[in-house]
């Protein structure tokens, strides 16, 4: 009887929809449009954070460009009245993402800090989840590059130097992630605090456009500022439950 | 080792018929040797009992669940909560359970074939080449010179071309 | 069904010097298709696996080419042999039974072919046993939720199938080869034949196992390109994500496998010398076939395209326009040419039943289908839902070589299977000729 018990709970578990009841962390960002200047300096800051790459002028003509945050630029309008408007697009951490159920090898899994997280040593390159993607946000590795000197001294230690034929794309900054849960470890304390993680490109954002927290916890500025009016995600109508949230730039004038 | 009559026919009508003929004089089990499948062989000789289609039937039977146990079997194993669906996703799994049914019964049907043919043959077998390409023969197996020479007559009143005695299993 | 006035013994002369008696062309050829088998597949591979995949044009948006676009193909041109042999077997055509061995064979090596162009595209391939589900020390399985991962169980099953389906079939021609062969062949074949006689009950046996297998093959052939075409259909891309894909994808498969097949009887039938085995009638059939497949081809996609303009999404539109009008817009109207008007040719019988032509037409309609599974990666994945990431693909020197190095690999394997196995079926050419009726009593005697 217990074990007929037992087989049916287990069974329910595991035919819940994402698996998760709801996760420790459920990491959010929040890009205000509003704020963004379209600087560049979230790119910059990423790529020094990451070791990602400097693929050089001739394999960004071919488009192999690698960088986890790009500004996609939009113009409006035809000349004299042109305006030009930027959206920041990294990788959207979605709830049901497309790339997760297309890795046959299982490299790309959602974790338990709702993290869609990419495994490198997995990895075979069969390039599909970069396919599956909508928000095109991952990046292949197309050879083996190279850091010349003095640049590999600025290598991250943190985080692994992928080797050609594996998929990247941005982790949330997971290695800050981690040092924040050891220290709260460390301290005694259950939860990580607001604040107390942040991406390196939140961390550079001149203008503050991007705010990055646990959206479980009421009490965060994430929270807050995904419950504005303003919100909404890219691409909604493809289902994908993303974790990264846009504020609405808000036209003055028309 | 048994010595068996062999008779050789150029059509599978008179082969057939030596072999209905010996098999009504007593002979309880001859066998032809044809280079193509001779078609109203059933009437003659008995329909025959096929075991195959228990195999290829269990065979996909055992494919189809054992795909469904691999697939959810593994899944269960070492979680992966992938892309907003649960970890034994029911439809994803029907195709690999389809796939594995097939592959175990496409594997039990050789069993069969194997077991049922007795192939492959490990010892000396009665054979002659001609019929690979173009004659029908009719063998029995022949205890004594007794039944060798009535096996002889009968061939022969059905037409044998060439009437051999050939050592080996049947 | 040969000519009717040829000997049981005849046919065994004709398949037995098909295999023994080698000429230089044969070998010329053979040498030929193994030097491009290395020179365009196996060099630029070796350079590609050191180098990594940037050797391939691909890049950020069109992160699939031509690695992928071979790789249906070949899956295609797999789809006739064995799926039309187990049809054809079921319905009891009589005219399959002369060139259905090769059809097979056209199968298992375009499968073996496919399957190494999975490994020229992934991108560490020294790693892709992952993909199998073996216990390992690191408790790792594959993802069984991954379409990707339906297709390693379906081509691998598919491969699997057809091997047995072909060999089984094979075993009493191996028999029947294995005695008038000596040397090292009569050894082959002594093994290959497992000791088949020909007994009552070993054809009662063969006929079900092999009806038995033709049964699950049918449905598993059907359903390996689907798998395929799920590779695509269950993306989000604009022009991918498409209900439609599954039998477009199969209908194409059948489509091309059959031109597939009208070229590889062609030069059996020529440089074989089965003229009396092979004749008009095949073509005759094998060309309505075609038409059929062509008129269903046209069909769904226009279905495709019809259902793209009906959705009025900006992202269904802008995949469409460019697909129709881009910068591939001339590749598509050359494959709707070769594949939809050129095969309406066969409307006519004279057409049908004349070789030169129908190796011609074959030919086009397979390089019409290249173009087809190309256009579906080159088109859709350049043109997805972020305009900021559009791109632009264009197959690399390496990819254009390892293509035309897949034919040459393709080529060999053919060349080696039409010396081992008997390329037409013995016993059942034999079968289609009138049975050998008793000689008048007068003649026959006991010795």
């Amino acid at each position: 009887m217990s074990f007929i018990d037992t087989l049916r709970s287990r069974w329910q578990e595991y035919r819940r929809p994402g698996y998760y009841e709801n996760f420790d962390y459920a990491w959010t960002m929040t890009i205000d449009l509003d704020s963004c200047t379209g600087c560049g300096a979230c790119v910059t800051a990423c790529q020094a954070e990451n070791n990602i790459p400097l693929v050089g002028e001739e394999e960004l003509a071919r488009g192999r460009e690698m960088h986890w945050i790009r500004i996609e630029r939009y113009w409006e309008g035809e000349f004299p009245n042109a305006k030009l408007n930027f959206i920041p697009m990294l990788c959207q951490h979605c709830d049901a993402a497309p790339c997760e159920t297309v890795c046959p090898v299982s490299a790309t899994y959602h974790n338990q800090d709702g993290l869609n997280a990419q495994v490198y040593n997995r990895c075979v390159g069969t390039r599909s989840c970069a396919v599956y993607c909508p928000y095109e946000v991952r990046y292949f590795n197309y050879y083996n590059h190279e850091w010349p000197s003095p640049l590999d001294q600025q290598l991250n230690p943190d985080v692994t130097v992928r080797e050609k034929g594996v998929m990247e794309k941005c982790t949330f900054c997971i290695q800050r992630i981690r040092q924040a849960k050891d220290a709260a470890k460390d301290d005694g304390r259950r939860r990580v605090l607001d604040g107390e993680v942040q991406p390196a490109c939140v961390q550079t954002c001149a203008s503050q456009a991007m705010v990055f927290g646990n959206r479980n916890d009421s009490q965060s500025e994430v929270f807050k500022s995904m419950n504005d009016p303003r919100a909404y995600h890219v691409l909604e109508e493809v289902n994908t439950a993303p974790s990264v949230v846009y504020l609405k730039k808000v036209e003055v004038n028309g | 080792m048994a010595t068996n009559a062999l008779g050789l026919f150029n059509a599978p009508s008179s082969a057939l018929e030596a072999a209905g003929a010996l098999k009504g004089a007593g002979f309880d089990s001859p066998t032809v040797i044809s280079p193509i499948p001779i078609h109203g062989i059933d009437e003659v000789l008995g329909k025959k009992k096929s075991i195959i289609k228990r195999f290829t039937f269990f065979g996909a039977l055992f494919g189809g669940i054992a795909g469904f146990a691999l697939a959810a079997g593994t899944a269960v194993m070492y979680i992966h909560a992938t892309g907003g669906r649960p970890i034994i996703a029911i439809p994803p799994f029907l195709i690999i359970t389809y796939e594995l049914t097939i592959l175990c019964g496409i594997l039990a049907t050789v069993l069969g074939f194997i077991l049922g043919s007795r192939l492959p043959a490990f010892k000396n077998r009665v054979y002659v080449p001609e019929v690979a390409v173009d004659k029908f023969a009719v063998t029995v197996l022949c205890e004594d010179p007794e039944r060798l020479k009535r096996a002889h007559d009968i061939l022969q009143s059905s037409g044998a071309e060439e009437i051999r005695e050939v050592e080996g299993e049947q | 069904m040969a000519n009717q006035d040829i000997s049981f013994a005849q046919i065994n002369d004709d398949v037995v010097r098909s295999l023994v008696v080698t000429g230089r062309k044969y070998y010329i050829t053979l040498a030929i298709s193994i030097l491009v088998t290395f020179t365009c597949f196996v060099g630029p591979w070796f350079y590609q696996l050191r180098y990594g995949i940037g050797a391939a044009g691909m890049n950020h948006p069109t992160v699939w080419g031509t690695y992928l676009a071979s790789f249906i193909f070949w899956i295609g041109l797999s789809h006739s042999g064995t799926l039309l042999s187990a049809v054809l077997h079921l319905t009891n055509s009589e005219w399959r039974k002369a060139m259905y061995r090769s059809a097979e064979a056209m199968t298992l090596f375009s499968v073996m072919v496919a399957a190494m162009m999975v490994m020229v595209h992934v991108g560490r391939p020294w790693f892709v046993h992952w993909a199998v589900p073996y216990p390992n020390q690191m408790e790792m399985w594959p993802n069984f939720r991954s379409p990707l991962m339906f297709d390693v169980m379906a081509i691998t099953t598919y491969m699997t199938g057809s091997i047995i389906f072909i060999y089984m079939g094979t075993i009493p021609d191996f028999a029947a080869v294995r005695d008038r062969t000596t040397g090292w062949r009569h050894h082959m074949y002594v093994l290959l034949s497992l000791g088949w006689r020909g007994t009552d009950t070993e054809w009662n046996r063969l006929h079900w196992a092999y009806t038995f297998l033709a049964v699950l093959i049918v449905p598993l052939a059907v359903s390996v390109h689907s798998i395929v075409s799920w590779d695509f259909a269950l993306s989000v891309v604009p022009a991918l994500h498409q209900t439609i894909f599954a039998p477009y994808f199969v209908v194409g498969a059948i489509y091309s496998g059959t031109a597939g097949i009208v070229t590889v009887m062609f030069v059996l039938r020529k440089y074989m010398k089965f003229e009396h085995l092979i004749t008009k009638l095949h073509f005759d059939n094998l060309g309505k076939l075609l038409l059929v497949m062509s008129l269903l081809w046209t069909y769904i996609n226009m279905v495709e395209l019809f259902t793209g303009w009906y959705s009025e999404s900006s992202e269904e539109y802008e995949a469409l326009n460019f697909r129709l009008f881009g910068f591939y817009g001339p590749l598509y109207w050359e494959m709707i040419l070769f594949c939809a008007l050129a095969p309406l040719l066969l409307i006519s019988k004279r057409f049908r039943t004349s070789f030169v032509p129908m190796l011609i037409l074959s030919i086009v309609i397979n390089i019409g289908m290249y173009t087809e599974r190309f256009l579906i990666v080159a088109t859709s994945l350049p043109r997805q839902y972020l305009p900021d990431a559009w791109g632009m693909y264009v197959p690399s020197l390496v990819e254009i070589a390892i293509m035309v190095g897949s034919f040459g690999m393709f080529t060999t394997l053919f060349l080696v299977f039409v010396k081992i196995f008997p390329s037409i079926s013995l016993y059942e050419v034999k079968e289609t000729l009138p049975e050998p009726q008793p000689k008048p009593q007068a003649d026959s005697g006991a010795p």
